[in-house]
Protein backbone atom coordinates (compact mmCIF):
# COMPACT_ATOMS: atom_id res chain seq x y z
CA UNK A 1 0.00 0.00 0.00
CA UNK A 2 2.56 2.34 0.88
CA UNK A 3 5.22 2.24 -1.40
CA UNK A 4 6.98 5.44 -0.82
CA UNK A 5 8.19 6.95 2.49
CA UNK A 6 6.42 10.19 0.96
CA UNK A 7 3.47 8.46 1.19
CA UNK A 8 3.88 7.66 5.19
CA UNK A 9 5.18 11.17 5.42
CA UNK A 10 1.85 12.66 4.06
CA UNK A 11 0.03 10.29 6.16
CA UNK A 12 1.68 11.82 9.64
CA UNK A 13 1.18 15.08 7.74
CA UNK A 14 -2.43 14.64 8.02
CA UNK A 15 -2.97 13.19 11.22
CA UNK A 16 -1.06 15.99 13.16
CA UNK A 17 -3.35 18.25 10.85
CA UNK A 18 -6.17 16.93 12.29
CA UNK A 19 -4.92 16.49 15.75
CA UNK A 20 -4.24 20.39 15.84
CA UNK A 21 -7.75 20.62 14.17
CA UNK A 22 -8.99 19.00 17.60
CA UNK A 23 -6.79 20.94 19.96
CA UNK A 24 -7.95 23.95 18.77
CA UNK A 25 -11.40 23.21 18.88
CA UNK A 26 -11.29 23.12 23.01
CA UNK A 27 -8.71 26.02 23.35
CA UNK A 28 -11.65 28.08 21.58
CA UNK A 29 -14.45 27.03 23.20
CA UNK A 30 -16.19 29.81 25.13
CA UNK A 31 -13.71 32.91 24.18
CA UNK A 32 -15.03 35.76 23.91
CA UNK A 33 -13.50 36.49 20.58
CA UNK A 34 -12.63 35.16 16.90
CA UNK A 35 -13.93 32.23 15.57
CA UNK A 36 -16.75 30.43 18.10
CA UNK A 37 -18.63 27.54 18.32
CA UNK A 38 -21.52 28.39 19.88
CA UNK A 39 -25.33 28.66 19.47
CA UNK A 40 -26.23 32.23 19.61
CA UNK A 41 -24.00 32.90 16.41
CA UNK A 42 -26.51 30.57 14.11
CA UNK A 43 -29.90 30.46 15.63
CA UNK A 44 -31.61 32.50 19.00
CA UNK A 45 -31.52 30.96 22.24
CA UNK A 46 -34.95 30.65 23.49
CA UNK A 47 -37.08 30.05 27.13
CA UNK A 48 -40.29 27.41 27.30
CA UNK A 49 -42.63 28.45 30.08
CA UNK A 50 -45.87 26.69 30.88
CA UNK A 51 -48.65 28.37 32.79
CA UNK A 52 -52.01 26.60 33.58
CA UNK A 53 -54.07 27.57 29.89
CA UNK A 54 -51.00 29.02 27.68
CA UNK A 55 -47.29 28.55 26.77
CA UNK A 56 -44.72 31.37 26.80
CA UNK A 57 -41.85 31.19 24.30
CA UNK A 58 -38.82 34.12 24.42
CA UNK A 59 -35.90 34.59 22.10
CA UNK A 60 -33.30 36.54 21.90
CA UNK A 61 -33.42 38.72 19.04
CA UNK A 62 -31.13 41.28 19.64
CA UNK A 63 -30.92 43.97 16.26
CA UNK A 64 -34.03 42.34 14.77
CA UNK A 65 -37.22 44.62 13.87
CA UNK A 66 -40.33 43.24 13.63
CA UNK A 67 -40.18 42.79 9.52
CA UNK A 68 -37.29 40.48 10.22
CA UNK A 69 -39.27 37.83 11.87
CA UNK A 70 -41.29 35.41 10.68
CA UNK A 71 -43.49 32.95 13.47
CA UNK A 72 -45.51 29.87 11.90
CA UNK A 73 -48.11 27.93 13.98
CA UNK A 74 -49.51 24.50 13.12
CA UNK A 75 -51.48 22.49 15.83
CA UNK A 76 -48.52 21.93 18.14
CA UNK A 77 -45.56 23.37 15.91
CA UNK A 78 -44.01 26.15 15.93
CA UNK A 79 -41.66 27.62 13.84
CA UNK A 80 -39.22 31.37 14.14
CA UNK A 81 -37.11 32.31 11.48
CA UNK A 82 -35.77 35.14 10.72
CA UNK A 83 -32.70 37.11 9.20
CA UNK A 84 -30.32 39.70 11.14
CA UNK A 85 -29.10 42.11 8.60
CA UNK A 86 -25.73 43.72 8.86
CA UNK A 87 -25.81 46.95 10.26
CA UNK A 88 -22.62 47.96 9.91
CA UNK A 89 -22.33 51.64 9.52
CA UNK A 90 -21.09 52.88 5.94
CA UNK A 91 -17.77 54.91 5.56
CA UNK A 92 -16.35 52.75 8.78
CA UNK A 93 -13.25 50.64 8.94
CA UNK A 94 -13.62 47.51 10.56
CA UNK A 95 -12.26 46.27 13.70
CA UNK A 96 -13.83 43.65 15.20
CA UNK A 97 -17.43 41.83 13.97
CA UNK A 98 -18.74 39.11 16.71
CA UNK A 99 -22.36 39.74 15.84
CA UNK A 100 -23.18 37.22 13.82
CA UNK A 101 -25.26 38.11 10.19
CA UNK A 102 -27.56 35.79 7.58
CA UNK A 103 -30.30 33.84 8.80
CA UNK A 104 -31.75 31.65 10.65
CA UNK A 105 -34.46 29.35 11.55
CA UNK A 106 -35.82 26.68 14.59
CA UNK A 107 -38.91 24.88 14.87
CA UNK A 108 -40.32 23.64 18.13
CA UNK A 109 -42.81 20.91 19.27
CA UNK A 110 -45.02 22.27 21.47
CA UNK A 111 -46.06 19.32 24.24
CA UNK A 112 -49.94 20.54 23.59
CA UNK A 113 -51.74 21.83 20.69
CA UNK A 114 -51.94 25.63 20.53
CA UNK A 115 -54.82 27.94 19.53
CA UNK A 116 -52.91 29.60 16.78
CA UNK A 117 -55.88 32.53 16.21
CA UNK A 118 -55.04 33.69 19.70
CA UNK A 119 -51.18 34.05 19.70
CA UNK A 120 -49.48 36.72 21.06
CA UNK A 121 -46.25 38.52 20.00
CA UNK A 122 -44.37 41.10 20.88
CA UNK A 123 -40.66 42.69 20.46
CA UNK A 124 -39.31 44.19 23.28
CA UNK A 125 -35.60 45.28 23.50
CA UNK A 126 -34.16 42.47 21.40
CA UNK A 127 -36.11 39.70 22.92
CA UNK A 128 -39.56 37.72 21.38
CA UNK A 129 -42.14 37.39 23.80
CA UNK A 130 -44.90 34.63 22.35
CA UNK A 131 -47.81 34.27 24.39
CA UNK A 132 -49.66 30.53 23.35
CA UNK A 133 -52.64 29.55 24.65
CA UNK A 134 -53.35 25.84 24.79
CA UNK A 135 -56.42 24.47 22.51
CA UNK A 136 -59.24 23.99 24.69
CA UNK A 137 -58.97 20.38 24.61
CA UNK A 138 -55.27 20.80 26.03
CA UNK A 139 -56.55 22.67 29.07
CA UNK A 140 -56.53 21.77 32.19
CA UNK A 141 -59.88 21.23 33.87
CA UNK A 142 -60.94 21.36 36.97
CA UNK A 143 -63.23 18.30 37.93
CA UNK A 144 -65.93 18.07 40.62
CA UNK A 145 -66.23 15.45 42.71
CA UNK A 146 -70.45 14.65 43.13
CA UNK B 1 -46.34 36.28 43.98
CA UNK B 2 -44.51 32.41 44.78
CA UNK B 3 -41.22 32.19 46.63
CA UNK B 4 -38.89 32.52 44.27
CA UNK B 5 -40.01 36.25 43.86
CA UNK B 6 -40.14 36.36 47.51
CA UNK B 7 -36.71 35.87 47.84
CA UNK B 8 -35.53 37.84 44.83
CA UNK B 9 -37.44 40.77 45.99
CA UNK B 10 -36.03 40.14 49.50
CA UNK B 11 -32.26 39.95 47.88
CA UNK B 12 -32.66 43.55 46.44
CA UNK B 13 -33.84 44.91 49.49
CA UNK B 14 -30.64 43.45 51.80
CA UNK B 15 -27.95 46.37 51.63
CA UNK B 16 -25.13 43.43 51.05
CA UNK B 17 -25.29 42.19 47.49
CA UNK B 18 -24.34 38.54 48.55
CA UNK B 19 -25.79 36.54 45.43
CA UNK B 20 -25.41 38.42 41.91
CA UNK B 21 -26.18 36.83 38.68
CA UNK B 22 -24.64 35.58 36.19
CA UNK B 23 -21.96 37.17 34.02
CA UNK B 24 -22.01 37.65 30.43
CA UNK B 25 -19.62 38.87 27.30
CA UNK B 26 -22.01 40.45 24.81
CA UNK B 27 -20.99 40.13 21.42
CA UNK B 28 -19.44 43.70 19.94
CA UNK B 29 -18.67 44.95 16.72
CA UNK B 30 -16.17 47.62 16.78
CA UNK B 31 -15.72 50.34 13.71
CA UNK B 32 -14.08 53.41 12.93
CA UNK B 33 -13.78 56.43 11.16
CA UNK B 34 -12.02 59.55 10.60
CA UNK B 35 -14.30 61.05 13.62
CA UNK B 36 -15.19 58.18 15.57
CA UNK B 37 -15.25 55.02 17.36
CA UNK B 38 -18.44 53.14 16.93
CA UNK B 39 -18.63 50.32 19.25
CA UNK B 40 -22.36 47.77 19.18
CA UNK B 41 -23.10 45.33 21.78
CA UNK B 42 -25.81 43.35 22.06
CA UNK B 43 -27.88 43.03 25.42
CA UNK B 44 -31.27 41.32 24.59
CA UNK B 45 -33.69 42.42 27.37
CA UNK B 46 -31.78 45.00 28.91
CA UNK B 47 -33.20 48.14 29.80
CA UNK B 48 -32.10 51.55 29.83
CA UNK B 49 -31.82 52.01 33.13
CA UNK B 50 -29.75 49.11 33.92
CA UNK B 51 -26.99 49.76 31.62
CA UNK B 52 -24.20 51.50 32.54
CA UNK B 53 -20.57 52.87 30.81
CA UNK B 54 -17.84 53.87 32.40
CA UNK B 55 -15.08 55.56 30.68
CA UNK B 56 -11.96 55.66 33.29
CA UNK B 57 -8.22 56.18 33.20
CA UNK B 58 -8.18 54.81 29.63
CA UNK B 59 -10.69 51.80 30.26
CA UNK B 60 -14.13 52.17 28.97
CA UNK B 61 -16.53 49.56 30.63
CA UNK B 62 -19.92 48.49 29.50
CA UNK B 63 -22.57 46.69 31.98
CA UNK B 64 -25.97 45.79 31.32
CA UNK B 65 -28.56 43.82 33.89
CA UNK B 66 -31.01 41.76 32.36
CA UNK B 67 -34.20 41.68 34.71
CA UNK B 68 -36.85 39.65 32.90
CA UNK B 69 -40.02 38.30 35.48
CA UNK B 70 -40.89 34.74 34.26
CA UNK B 71 -44.28 33.35 34.97
CA UNK B 72 -45.61 29.61 35.71
CA UNK B 73 -42.48 26.75 35.38
CA UNK B 74 -40.02 26.62 32.92
CA UNK B 75 -39.90 23.21 30.94
CA UNK B 76 -37.11 24.89 29.20
CA UNK B 77 -34.71 27.84 29.76
CA UNK B 78 -31.36 28.59 27.33
CA UNK B 79 -30.94 31.91 28.76
CA UNK B 80 -31.47 33.53 31.84
CA UNK B 81 -30.90 36.55 33.50
CA UNK B 82 -27.66 38.09 33.45
CA UNK B 83 -25.12 40.73 33.47
CA UNK B 84 -23.62 41.61 30.72
CA UNK B 85 -19.93 43.20 31.14
CA UNK B 86 -17.29 43.99 28.68
CA UNK B 87 -14.25 46.09 29.23
CA UNK B 88 -12.36 47.77 26.68
CA UNK B 89 -8.89 49.91 26.63
CA UNK B 90 -9.37 53.38 24.60
CA UNK B 91 -7.28 55.46 23.18
CA UNK B 92 -6.11 58.46 24.62
CA UNK B 93 -7.51 60.14 21.56
CA UNK B 94 -11.01 60.13 22.65
CA UNK B 95 -12.72 62.97 23.62
CA UNK B 96 -14.84 61.42 27.40
CA UNK B 97 -16.94 64.37 27.22
CA UNK B 98 -18.63 64.09 23.76
CA UNK B 99 -18.73 60.34 23.96
CA UNK B 100 -22.76 59.26 23.51
CA UNK B 101 -24.64 55.94 24.21
CA UNK B 102 -27.91 54.77 22.37
CA UNK B 103 -30.44 51.58 23.27
CA UNK B 104 -32.38 50.23 20.33
CA UNK B 105 -33.77 46.23 20.23
CA UNK B 106 -31.52 45.56 22.59
CA UNK B 107 -28.45 46.78 21.11
CA UNK B 108 -26.09 49.38 22.59
CA UNK B 109 -24.52 51.44 20.44
CA UNK B 110 -21.75 53.89 21.75
CA UNK B 111 -20.11 56.85 19.54
CA UNK B 112 -16.57 57.53 20.79
CA UNK B 113 -15.54 60.76 19.09
CA UNK B 114 -11.77 61.72 18.65
CA UNK B 115 -10.57 64.49 19.80
CA UNK B 116 -9.44 67.39 17.36
CA UNK B 117 -5.49 66.70 18.06
CA UNK B 118 -6.31 63.08 16.70
CA UNK B 119 -8.04 63.98 13.71
CA UNK B 120 -6.12 62.81 10.67
CA UNK B 121 -5.41 66.20 8.76
CA UNK B 122 -4.77 67.27 5.00
CA UNK B 123 -1.71 69.46 4.82
CA UNK B 124 -1.55 71.78 2.40
CA UNK B 125 1.75 71.95 0.26
CA UNK B 126 2.53 75.54 -0.12
CA UNK B 127 4.42 76.65 -2.89
CA UNK B 128 7.39 79.31 -2.78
Amino acid sequence: MFTRISDIDRLFGTMNFLQKKLDNLYSDYGRSSGYRWELEQTFPRTNLYENGDSFEIRAEVPRLEKKDLNVKIQGNYLEISGTRESDAPEGYKTHKTERGIGSFSRSFTLPADVDSTKVEATLKDGVLYLILPKHEVAKPKKISIS
Amino acid sequence: MDKAQEIAKQDEKSIEKTRGVYEATPAVDIYENEDEILLQADMPGVVKKDISVDIDNGTLSISGVRKLETEGAATYEEFTNVEYVRSFSVPQAIDVEKVEAELKNGVLRLHLPKSEAAKPRQIEIKTA
